[in-house]
C-alpha cells in the first residue's frame, strides 16, 4: 500500500513534468509560427516557402524576383535591428563612460553584448523573414502589380492549371519579368543609422578623455554640490530645518517640566513670569520649563489648569507694558503684591548675561529675541501713542522697563515691592516705570485721554473662549480698572492688596509672541 | 479560396482564357455604343456593366434630366435584350407589375383563367421612380429580382434570363415617395449615384441633342453571351488577402463590434452578406474589364462605395453630424489595413 502510494504520488509528478515538456513545447511551436504568420494568408499559403516548394514549372520565373526580394528584406531588417542593438550599446558605453572609474569591464561587456546581441537580431529577423506569399504581396505593392504575382503563388500548388488559372499565371509572369527587385527593394542605410553614428562618435571622444581624466559626470557633481548656487538654495532649507528640529528638542525637554508644575501648582507661579525672563537662577531655571511647556499646549493645558494655578500666576509680575504700569500708577499698585518679583529690565539684563556665560537654548535665546522686540515695540507705541492715557488692566502686573531697586530681593522673597512702587513713583514723576529710563515716556496729566481701541500686548486676564484677537476699551481711571471684555470672568482670589491681577491666557500669550513676530499683521 | 482553383476548364466550347478576353473586348464595345446616346457617366456606365455581367440589379439615384432612362434604354439597345418600362407612380398595382389571371377564351369558346404576364417580364427593367410607389407594388419586385420567378396564383412563373432590373429614384422630390425597405435596398447590386455633367460633357450633350438625328446604337452583345460572360466572371481568383480584406470592410461597418467607434457611433445597421459578396463578384468583373485575371484591392476599393452605400443604415447622430454614408465608408477604407 505504501509502494502504491508512492507511486500515485510520483505518477503525477511525472505527468506533470511532461505535461509541462509538452505545454513549453506547444508554447514555443505557437510563437514560431506566429512569428512566421502572414496576416491574410491562408493555411496553405503560408506553409509556403520559396525553398522546398515543388513549383509549378511556369512559376520558376516569379522565384527568382521573390527570392532576391525575400534576402533584400532580409538584410534590411537584420540591419535595422542591428542598428538599434548598437545605438544602445554606444549609449550604454557613454553612461559608462561617464559615470564608472572602471571603463574595461564595460567595454568587454558592451562588446559581448554587440556579439550576443548581432546573433540575436539574426535569429529573429530569420524568423520573420516574409514568405514567398508575403514576398509576392510586396512586391505588388510595390510594383503596382494589383495582386497578380501574390494571386498566382497562391494558386501555384495546381499543376497543369487551365482556363483562368493558367491566364492569370502566364499574366503575372510576363508581369514579373518586368520588375526590378533591385530598383524596388533597395538595401538602404538604417534610419538610425545617422543616430547610431553621432552617439559612436561621442562615445569615441569620450573614451579619449577617459584616458587621460576620471569620469566627467562624477567631477562635475562634486563640482557642483559645492558651488555656491546649490548652497544658496540648500542652505536656508537646512537652517529652516536646524532650527525646527532645535524647537522640537527644547519642546521635549521641557514637557515633562510642565508636568511637573500641574502636579504643584503651587509652583506655577513663576511660570508665566518665566515666558518673558531669561535669567538663569534656579529659580527661573525651572520657570523656564514651565513657560515653554506652556508655549508648546497653548490653550488647551492652560483650560486643563486647575483655577487655582490660574489664580497663582495672578500675581505674578509680568514685563511688557511698563506705559500701561506709569500711567496707571494708582491701578499698579493693586498688581504690587507679594507675590510679584521683579520686573522686566533687570529679568532681561540678567538674563542677557547669564546666557552669554551659560549657552543657552535656541529657545530661551529666541525667548530673549521677543523680549527685546517687546521693549522696542513699547517704546514705539509710548512715543506713538503720546500722553494718552492708557487703562491699566486690572491684576496686570507690568513691569515693563522700569527698574526697581528691591526687584531681586522680590524676587528672593517673593514679597517685593517690585512694580507697585514702580509705579508710584511712575504717577509721580512721571516717568515710564520710575526706572533709569525716565523721560523716556511722559505722561501729559492734562492730556485728555480718550478711550482707545488698542490691543493690549499683555493682558492679564484670563479670557476663555477666546479666538478672535480681543480688542479692550479702557478708560482711564484713578483707582478703578474697567475692562469690558468679553467672556471675562473676574477672579476674587487674585484681589490682593487692593490690586488685581490676572493670568495672561495661554493662547493670549502666544498671540503676543506672534504679534511681536510678525508686527504688521498683529497691528491690523 | 479552394473553390476559385476547382474551377472549369472551359464554358461554350471556348477555354476560358479566350472568354475572358473576350468578354473585355465585348464590353469595351458595349461601353462604345453607350458612349454614342450618353456623354461622360463613365463610371455610371461602367458600373451598370458590372452589375450586368455579376447577375445584380442598380439602383440609379439622380436628380432628373441627368440621362438615367436614356443610359437603360442604350444599354438595352446595345445588348439586345427584351427591355421594358414601369413608371412606378402610388396607385400602381403589384398586378400591373407582374401580370395577373384574366380569363380568356379558348377556340372552341370555352373560358378560361390565364396569366397574363406583366411588364417584369422581360430582359431588362426599367422601373422609373421606383419609390413612388406603394410599398406593397415595390414588394411585387422582391421575389422577381431575388429569384428571377414571380408567383400569381399559387403559380410561380420563371422570369427569362437574363433579367436585369435597373430602377431609378430621384433624391429631390420626396414629397409623396416611399423610401425603399432594406430588403428592397439589399436586393440591388449597386446604387450608382448619377453627377450632373461636367462643362465639356455638357457641350458635348448639346452639340449631339440639338444637332441633326439621334445616333442609331447597334447591339453588339445578346443575351446568351451576357450569360456566358456571367459564367467567365465566376472563374476568376481571388487571393486570401483580397478576401480578408472585403471581410473586414463588411465588418467594419457592424456597429457591434469593439473595434467599430465609427461604425458604433454612427451606423444603426451594418452591411449584410450580400455586401461581401457584391464586393467580391463586382471586383471579379472589373478585373476582367481592366484586363487582368484575378481580383485586387483595387477592384474591392473602387467598388466599396456602390456595393454598400445602400446596405448601412445611420443613425440619428449620423444625421444630426451632417454624416453620409460615403463619407463614414471611405473613413472606414481608410482605416482598415489592407494587409
Amino acid at each position: 500500500m505504501p509502494a502504491r502510494g508512492k507511486n500515485k504520488s510520483a505518477a503525477p509528478m511525472v505527468q506533470s513534468g511532461s505535461a509541462l515538456f509538452s505545454a513549453l513545447k506547444s508554447k514555443w511551436n505557437e510563437s514560431l509560427a506566429w512569428s512566421r504568420k502572414q496576416p491574410g494568408a491562408s493555411r496553405e499559403t503560408r506553409g509556403l516557402d520559396l525553398e522546398d516548394q515543388n513549383w509549378a514549372s511556369a512559376l520558376h520565373t516569379l522565384i527568382d524576383p521573390l527570392l532576391a526580394i525575400r534576402r533584400r528584406i532580409l538584410t534590411n531588417t537584420f540591419l535595422a535591428g542591428w542598428m538599434k542593438l548598437w545605438t544602445w550599446i554606444l549609449a550604454g558605453i557613454i553612461v559608462a563612460g561617464a559615470l564608472s572609474p572602471k571603463l574595461k569591464w564595460a567595454l568587454i561587456l558592451a562588446g559581448a553584448l554587440l556579439v550576443i546581441g548581432a546573433i540575436a537580431v539574426a535569429i529573429v529577423a530569420w524568423r520573420a523573414r516574409p514568405s514567398a506569399y508575403e514576398a509576392a504581396r510586396r512586391l505588388d505593392s510595390a510594383a503596382g502589380l494589383h495582386d497578380r504575382i501574390s494571386t498566382a503563388i497562391h494558386l501555384a500548388s495546381i499543376e497543369n492549371p487551365d482556363g483562368m488559372i493558367l491566364r492569370q499565371r502566364q499574366d503575372a509572369v510576363q508581369r514579373a519579368a518586368r520588375v526590378s527587385p533591385q530598383i524596388l527593394f533597395p538595401i538602404r542605410m538604417p534610419d538610425a543609422a545617422r543616430r547610431a553614428i553621432v552617439i559612436g562618435m561621442a562615445a569615441a571622444s569620450l573614451l579619449v578623455y577617459r584616458i587621460h581624466y576620471k569620469p566627467p559626470i562624477a567631477a562635475l557633481l562634486r563640482s557642483t554640490a559645492r558651488s555656491q548656487l546649490v548652497q544658496s538654495i540648500l542652505s536656508p532649507i537646512v537652517h529652516a530645518m536646524e532650527k525646527d528640529l532645535q524647537r522640537t528638542m527644547a519642546l521635549m525637554k521641557t514637557k515633562p517640566d510642565s508636568q511637573n508644575d500641574k502636579a504643584r501648582p503651587g509652583q506655577s507661579d513663576t511660570a508665566p513670569d518665566d515666558l518673558w525672563k531669561a535669567s538663569d537662577d534656579p529659580a527661573s531655571k525651572s520657570e523656564d520649563g514651565q513657560q515653554n511647556s506652556q508655549e508648546a499646549n497653548a490653550a488647551d493645558q492652560m483650560q486643563d489648569q486647575p483655577p487655582s494655578s490660574m489664580q497663582s500666576g495672578q500675581g505674578e509680575s509680568k514685563p511688557g507694558d511698563s506705559e500701561q504700569q506709569q500711567e496707571g500708577g494708582q491701578q499698579s499698585q493693586q498688581s504690587s503684591n507679594g507675590s510679584q518679583r521683579m520686573s522686566g529690565d533687570a529679568q532681561q539684563e540678567q538674563s542677557q548675561s547669564q546666557s552669554a556665560d551659560n549657552k543657552q537654548s535656541l529657545s530661551q535665546a529666541l525667548m530673549q529675541a521677543l523680549k527685546n522686540m517687546l521693549s522696542n515695540s513699547q517704546s514705539q507705541q509710548a512715543s506713538n501713542q503720546g500722553n494718552q492715557k492708557q487703562p491699566n488692566s486690572p491684576g496686570m502686573p507690568q513691569s515693563g522697563n522700569s527698574r526697581q531697586p528691591g526687584s531681586g530681593e522680590g524676587d528672593k522673597k517673593g514679597d517685593s515691592r517690585g512694580s507697585s512702587d514702580a509705579q508710584q513713583k511712575a504717577t509721580q514723576n512721571s516717568s515710564s516705570g520710575a526706572g533709569s529710563q525716565q523721560g523716556s515716556k511722559e505722561l501729559k496729566k492734562d492730556q485728555v485721554s480718550n478711550p482707545v481701541n488698542a490691543v493690549p500686548d499683555r493682558v492679564a486676564l484670563e479670557s476663555n473662549g477666546f479666538k478672535e484677537q480681543t480688542r479692550v476699551r479702557m478708560d482711564a481711571g484713578t483707582g478703578t480698572a474697567q475692562l469690558p471684555v468679553r467672556d471675562v470672568v473676574p477672579q476674587a482670589v487674585a484681589v490682593t492688596n487692593g490690586a488685581e491681577q490676572e493670568n495672561i491666557p495661554a493662547r493670549y500669550r502666544w498671540y503676543i509672541q506672534h504679534y511681536f513676530e510678525h508686527p504688521e499683521g498683529g497691528q491690523k | 479560396m479552394t473553390g476559385s482553383v476547382r474551377m472549369e476548364g472551359q464554358t461554350g466550347g471556348k477555354p476560358l482564357g479566350q472568354q475572358a478576353e473576350s468578354l473585355a473586348e465585348k464590353m469595351q464595345e458595349v461601353r462604345a455604343e453607350i458612349s454614342k446616346a450618353i456623354v461622360g457617366q463613365g463610371e455610371v456606365v461602367d458600373g451598370v456593366l458590372i452589375a450586368l455581367l455579376a447577375g445584380g440589379h442598380v439602383l440609379l439615384e439622380g436628380a432628373p434630366g441627368l440621362g438615367k432612362t436614356m443610359l437603360v434604354r442604350t444599354l438595352a439597345q446595345a445588348v439586345a435584350l427584351k427591355y421594358s418600362r414601369i413608371q412606378f407612380t402610388p396607385d400602381l398595382m403589384p398586378a400591373d407589375v407582374i401580370g395577373t389571371a384574366v380569363v380568356q377564351e379558348n377556340g372552341d369558346g370555352r373560358k378560361s383563367l390565364g396569366f397574363q404576364p406583366g411588364p417584369i417580364f422581360a430582359n431588362l427593367l426599367l422601373a422609373d421612380e421606383i419609390n413612388r410607389a406603394t410599398p406593397k407594388t415595390q414588394s411585387a419586385l422582391l421575389e422577381a429580382m431575388q429569384e428571377k420567378q414571380v408567383t400569381v396564383a399559387h403559380t410561380s412563373h420563371q422570369l427569362e434570363e437574363p433579367f436585369f432590373v435597373m430602377a431609378t429614384q430621384n433624391p429631390l422630390e420626396m414629397e409623396g415617395t416611399y423610401p425603399l425597405p432594406e430588403a428592397q435596398l439589399d436586393r440591388f447590386l449597386f446604387k450608382l449615384r448619377v453627377p450632373f455633367p461636367g462643362r465639356e460633357d455638357l457641350h458635348d450633350i448639346l452639340d449631339r441633342t440639338t444637332q441633326g438625328a439621334a445616333t442609331a446604337v447597334v447591339p453588339v452583345v445578346n443575351g446568351a453571351q451576357i450569360m456566358e460572360m456571367r459564367q467567365v466572371v465566376r472563374t476568376v481568383p481571388v487571393a486570401p488577402h483580397v478576401q480578408e480584406y472585403v471581410v473586414k470592410l463588411v465588418l467594419a461597418t457592424h456597429p457591434e463590434g469593439r473595434e467599430n467607434v465609427l461604425a458604433s457611433k454612427y451606423i444603426r445597421y451594418g452591411s449584410s452578406p450580400r455586401g461581401a459578396q457584391t464586393l467580391i463578384l463586382g471586383g471579379k468583373v472589373r478585373a476582367l474589364l481592366d484586363g487582368r485575371f484575378n481580383v485586387s484591392l483595387e477592384d474591392v476599393r473602387a467598388l466599396l462605395l456602390p456595393a454598400l452605400r445602400h446596405r448601412i443604415i445611420l443613425n440619428f447622430e449620423a444625421q444630426a453630424d451632417g454624416r453620409t454614408t460615403d463619407d463614414l465608408l471611405d473613413e472606414i477604407a481608410g482605416k482598415i489595413n489592407k494587409n
